[in-house]
């Protein structure tokens, strides 16, 4: 939409400076007395028409601010102008960067984007040399600056081209507009990071509008971009107190809606990176809020099938909330072992390092809540037919901390993982695997022979018993069924009979179609 | 079974169950409650088992999953519609828990029951359920809350009514982005049931708020909704108040705003009549045929032909049209096709008599057109365009150099795409005049080294044999069809081998004998073990369409013979083909009474001679997955055996 009306505006005019493309302050400038009249009926005429860029600017930065800057003609050089003009060439060289180009169309080169570039450029050395002042009017001026350049709805991924779109290329999207974009960031970076900001001006500029538009950034494809706005993002974090319940907030809505929706996002490792953080500056006792965070928001995490991408920052906010709080290491192992992965390996491989990473910082009294279907699931790890997976959970026993949880607690956890490494001598396919499940069986031993044996027989008596069991399951359900067909629901005396019927032919559906 | 035993305590048996470490034996208690149910009866199924399931639900997602499902049907086991109300409090827990799809699920059963309910009970039980679904305190009760109105609604008194329209507008503006998403996807149905009076004031007020969010993943919902009211309402009203939204959609500043605009635009035209259409609506269409973004014009293009049914034709040629034109050189090649897939719907839209005014002047413009620009898809839609314009003689003349230029063109899917309309342009230029040019293209698309043009050539062998005849085919296409039997790619060999049994359909088991069985057999002693898989594919593919004579006398031996392989994959598949061949051999049921004891007894010959000794033997293999799949073979001869 943008671009296009850009496009169609004679390029002559989109030179000149629209110094207010807000454009309710005609009479004000004074210093473009020459072509003054008809640029601002330009500007009012595109901000008219740029609905977009005009509910931006009016609704977070009202024309008054602007009001009563003594604009200087924004093609001078800083090194031009005297001290004093500094700042107003400052703000009209923020201003003249609100144009924004298309880089998309490889003509359009022209000298308006150099001369944008060459601009930014000269805001980025002005600030980081630490010239520029953050007062109100520069504060506007710039948050206005980045919204208009920044905040931008992505295109949709790209197709592969139809059928030679054979390779799945994971490779990363990089944004053609990039060496703007970079400049722009590196000056909301140096703004942000501007040691003596007034967070109380700042705050009213940088509000919940444009830090909610900041993190829908974060679905960029470019790496680059995520890697900036997650630097900034948590400056902003840093700086601006009132703001951490909403950024908190609004990233929690992020991730509901990843996980709960979409399954889609590319900024996830980054948001939960600058959240690691977070996390281990968190006061202890912990607050309620910040426990949901980690029930409702990050444990859920474990379920999407990408869970790779951002799996090691997720660990890591994990272990910094079990830091905090030890108490919390039940609940987290709960989730893994309701997460758990059934049919991708890979992914098992996460939950088995995340859950030993865990289980190093349980205490014993938490171990106990969890142990009984924590190794459940360990013993079919243990029998996994992907030999990482069974190599992985093997080597579980090596750490110094979980084998001593063991050892306290074997007369539960023995007879949980005994018929599984059994299981394993018998008939697992791999020569590694073998070898550390007989070394395991040895440690076993080793630790308590008498209970090994017992477990041994234990096993013996239960499979001369399953098959009988699986029988005499069956039969309780056939006498079930016989009993459920004799007794008929009352309610619909006729629909009964369609019942029985229909019932040994097809089955239970049959029963339901007839159901009105 | 024998008759005295312990008592059977149904309830007490799910509990056993449920406790059970095995998921699958979980679920399958789960999906078997009906029995329980109808074991426990009316009354004990109200007082013990629901209340047991209401309390019993933190389990796997998949258990609860399927207890929504089963709850939803279980108006019958309660002692039907006047209890129905005794399964909302299970229900509705399970519509509070953190997995989509179970709430999903357990939205779906409560609108089953509901819509069930009686109306006092709707009242009584229902409505409190949704209102307190809809104050939940975590997100997911408030979602779940906003699928449910549509159901409450209709029967509530009036104050009740009032009261529900201002929760949903509450939840409308919920802090959540999730439950305002789901409040504005149910919207639309909740309008349904709302009176007209409320529909213009508080509706309306509802999606003007729903609009205005920051989140497009909210405005796109709401454009559907608005689609949706604006059939509900008044033309004039929907004028008034729906039109100028939709128009303020059809720019939002989001691309996926403005392509679910594209989508439902087309919808509304029906709802406000011709005049606002003419004015307001086509111009918003065309702007979105003219978007920025491809992805927009691909689901404008799509609805090119839809759209202009429900305008005149002189309003679709004088705008639509020009369009069309623009798109068919598009530089996405997406939008081209998205609108090469409709365009042929559009002849009839534009009546014998436009066609034949446009021709005059849209024939030469268009063919010049197409010298101009070798970009394939701008190829393919003038074609398609001139053709809707002209089906005289006159035409084939023109058309004829075209369509053979194409099938020569650079690009495959150009080829492809001839070849897959060749139906349609068989009707406008006759294929004979086709064939000619046709082979080269196939042939070269068969050999084509991206596997995906040649799966789809494959798999538009049987509509060019369709059209094209046997004696065609059986000179030039059948080489091919073997060909793709040794292809590199699994997928290819797989298609091919299904490809053979259509052809086997479409032209009969005397012509297949000749042309297909002797070739595929002959292929079995290929030194490539995956080439001898495809065989063995081929043959229990083909085995059903041949019928059991053939089977016995031609495919069999093949498949005996190669239980000898030495490759343990191949013995395994034998075993595989061996257990899908016996119900073939066994097929003729037809037969008159007084062979059926020779046919058994062949049927029994077969089966003893060949079938089961070859299972026999490769049941003492020494690989465990031929021993596996011999045995399975095996027990279903056992099975076939004993039931006939």
């Amino acid at each position: 939409m943008l671009k296009q009306i850009l496009i169609k505006l004679p390029r002559k005019l989109q030179k000149s400076d629209l110094l207010d493309s807000s454009g309710s302050d005609s009479g004000n400038h004074t210093s473009n007395s020459g072509n003054g009249v008809q640029c601002t009926n330009i500007g009012n005429s595109i901000s008219s028409r740029l609905s977009v860029v005009k509910r931006v600017s009016s609704a977070v930065f009202p024309a008054s601010i602007m009001v009563g800057v003594e604009a200087v003609e924004p093609y001078l050089s800083f090194t031009d102008v005297s001290i004093l003009q500094k700042q107003s060439l400052f703000i009209s060289k923020l201003n003249l960067c609100c144009e924004v180009s298309d880089f998309s169309d490889p003509d359009k080169t022209s000298a308006e984007q150099d001369l944008k570039h060459q601009t930014l450029i000269e805001l980025v050395d002005f600030v980081s040399t630490g010239s520029a002042k953050f007062n109100e009017p520069a504060i506007a001026a710039m948050c206005k600056m980045c919204a208009v350049n920044l905040f931008r709805v992505f295109p949709p991924k790209y197709r592969s081209n139809s059928i030679s779109g054979e390779v799945e290329d994971e490779e990363p999207m990089f944004d053609p507009s990039w060496s703007n974009l970079q400049l722009v960031y590196d000056l909301l970076l140096g703004f942000i990071t501007y040691s003596s900001l007034d967070a109380k001006v700042a705050k009213k500029y940088v509000d919940h509008s444009f830090i909610s538009r900041l993190l829908d950034l974060f679905d960029s494809e470019d790496p680059r971009e995520r890697d900036c706005l997650k630097t900034i993002l948590h400056r902003i974090y840093g700086k601006l107190m009132v703001h951490r319940p909403f950024v908190r907030k609004a990233v929690s809505n992020i991730i509901y809606r990843f996980v709960f929706e979409t399954e889609r996002h590319n900024g996830i490792a980054e948001l939960l990176e600058i959240f690691g953080s977070i996390i281990s500056g968190f006061a202890v006792p912990l607050k309620e809020e910040h426990k949901m965070f980690l029930w409702k928001a990050l444990i859920p995490l474990h379920k999407p099938k990408l869970v790779g991408v951002y799996h090691q920052q997720l660990t890591f906010c994990v272990v910094q909330f079990i830091d905090k709080d030890p108490k919390l290491a039940d609940s987290v192992i709960k989730g893994l072992l309701k997460y758990w992965p059934v049919t991708n390996s890979q992914k098992e491989l996460m939950f088995i390092s995340e859950l030993e990473e865990v289980l190093e910082m349980t205490s014993m009294a938490e171990f106990l809540k969890i142990m009984v279907p924590l190794f459940r699931r360990i013993a079919f790890c243990l029998n996994s037919s992907h030999y990482q997976v069974a190599e992985r959970t093997h080597l579980l026993w090596n750490n110094e901390h979980i084998l001593n949880l063991v050892t306290h607690n074997r007369q539960v956890i023995f007879p949980l993982i005994f018929p599984a490494l059994e299981r394993n001598s018998e008939n697992h396919w791999n020569q590694a695997v073998l070898n550390l499940t007989q070394s395991i069986k040895k440690m076993l031993c080793e630790m308590d022979e008498e209970l090994v044996l017992a477990c041994r027989q234990k096993m013996e008596e239960e499979n001369s018993q399953s098959s009988e069991a699986t029988e005499k399951r069956k039969l309780i359900w056939e006498r079930l069924e016989t009993a459920a067909n004799v007794i008929p629901p009352a309610a619909c005396p006729d629909l009964y009979v369609i019942t029985i019927k229909r019932f040994r032919g097809t089955g239970f559906q049959a029963y339901v179609s007839a159901t009105p | 079974m024998s008759t005295v035993e312990e008592p059977l305590y149904p309830i007490a048996l799910l509990i056993d169950e449920l406790k059970n470490d095995d998921i699958q034996l979980r679920l399958n208690s789960i999906r078997r409650l009906s029995t329980i149910a109808r074991a426990l009866g009316e009354e004990r199924t109200r007082k013990e088992l629901i209340p047991f399931l209401s309390e019993n639900n933190d389990d796997d997602d998949e258990v609860l999953l399927a207890m929504a499902e089963e709850l939803g049907v279980f108006i019958p086991y309660v002692g039907g519609v006047e209890h129905a109300r005794v399964l909302l409090a299970p229900l509705e827990t399970l519509c509070t828990v953190e997995e989509t799809c179970v709430r999903d699920k357990a939205v779906k059963s409560l609108c089953r029951i509901g819509s069930q309910m009686k109306e006092n009970d709707l009242v009584d039980w229902f409505v409190p359920l949704v209102k307190r679904l809809a104050a939940g305190e975590w997100f997911t009760a408030r979602v779940s809350a906003c699928g449910l109105f549509h159901i409450a609604y209709p029967s509530a008194p009036e104050m009740l009514k009032t009261e529900l329209r201002s929760i949903y507008s509450q939840l409308c503006q919920d802090d959540m982005p999730m439950v305002r998403r789901s409040a504005a996807s149910n919207l639309g149905k909740f309008a349904a049931t709302v009176e007209n009076a409320h529909l213009k004031a508080e509706i309306m007020q509802i999606f003007n708020n729903l609009t205005q969010d920051d989140q497009d993943s909210i405005r796109l919902l709401a454009v559907e909704g608005f689609a949706a009211l604006g059939k509900l309402l008044e033309p004039q009203d929907c004028v008034a108040h729906i039109i100028p939204v939709i128009v303020n959609f059809s720019q939002d500043k989001s691309w996926r705003v403005r392509y679910m605009v594209a989508n439902q635009l087309y919808e509304l035209c029906e709802a406000v009549g011709p005049q606002p259409t003419r004015t307001v609506l086509v111009p918003a269409y065309v702007r979105l045929l003219r978007d920025n973004e491809a992805e927009v014009r691909i689901a404008a293009a799509g609805k090119v032909t839809k759209f202009s049914q429900i305008l005149s034709p002189e309003l679709a040629t004088h705008h639509i049209l020009p369009c069309v034109k623009e798109l068919s050189s598009d530089s996405s090649q997406h939008v081209r096709s998205a609108l090469a897939s409709v365009i042929m719907g559009m002849a009839p839209v534009l009546g014998k008599d436009k066609r034949v005014q446009a021709r005059g002047t849209n024939i030469n413009y268009l063919l010049w057109d197409w010298t101009d620009r070798r970009s394939f898809h701008s190829v393919v839609v003038v074609i398609t365009v001139v053709s809707m314009f002209m089906l005289d003689d006159a035409t084939i003349e023109q058309l004829l150099p075209i369509y053979l230029s194409l099938l020569k063109d650079e690009f495959p899917d150009v080829r492809l795409n001839i070849i897959s309309k060749l139906d349609q342009v068989n009707q406008v230029v006759g294929i004979d005049l086709l064939s000619q040019s046709l082979l080269p293209a196939i042939v070269e698309l068969a050999e084509d080294r991206h596997w995906r043009v040649r799966l789809a050539i494959i798999e538009y062998i049987p509509l060019l044999a369709s059209q094209l005849g046997v004696g065609f085919f059986d000179d030039k296409l059948g080489i091919l069809c073997m060909q793709w039997l040794q292809d590199k790619v699994y997928s290819i060999r797989d298609a091919a081998a299904n490809n053979l049994m259509r052809l086997a359909e479409e032209f009969g088991r005397d012509w297949a004998m000749e042309h297909i069985i002797p070739q595929v057999l002959e292929m079995a002693n290929s030194p490539h073990y995956l080439y001898r898989m495809t065989i063995l594919r081929s043959i229990s593919i083909l085995a059903p369409v041949m019928g059991s004579e053939i089977t016995c006398s031609k495919l069999l031996p093949v498949v005996v013979n190669a239980s000898k392989d030495r490759v343990a994959n191949i013995k395994f598949n034998v075993a595989k083909v061996l257990q899908s061949l016996v119900p073939i051999v066994d097929k003729s049921v037809s037969i008159p009474i007084s062979n059926i004891l020779d046919h058994l007894f062949q049927l029994v010959r077969v089966a003893e001679k060949t079938i089961y000794p070859c299972l026999v033997e490769l049941s003492e293999d020494s690989d465990v997955d031929v021993r596996y799949f011999a045995n399975q073979g095996l027990q279903s001869i056992n099975h076939a055996t004993m039931s006939s």
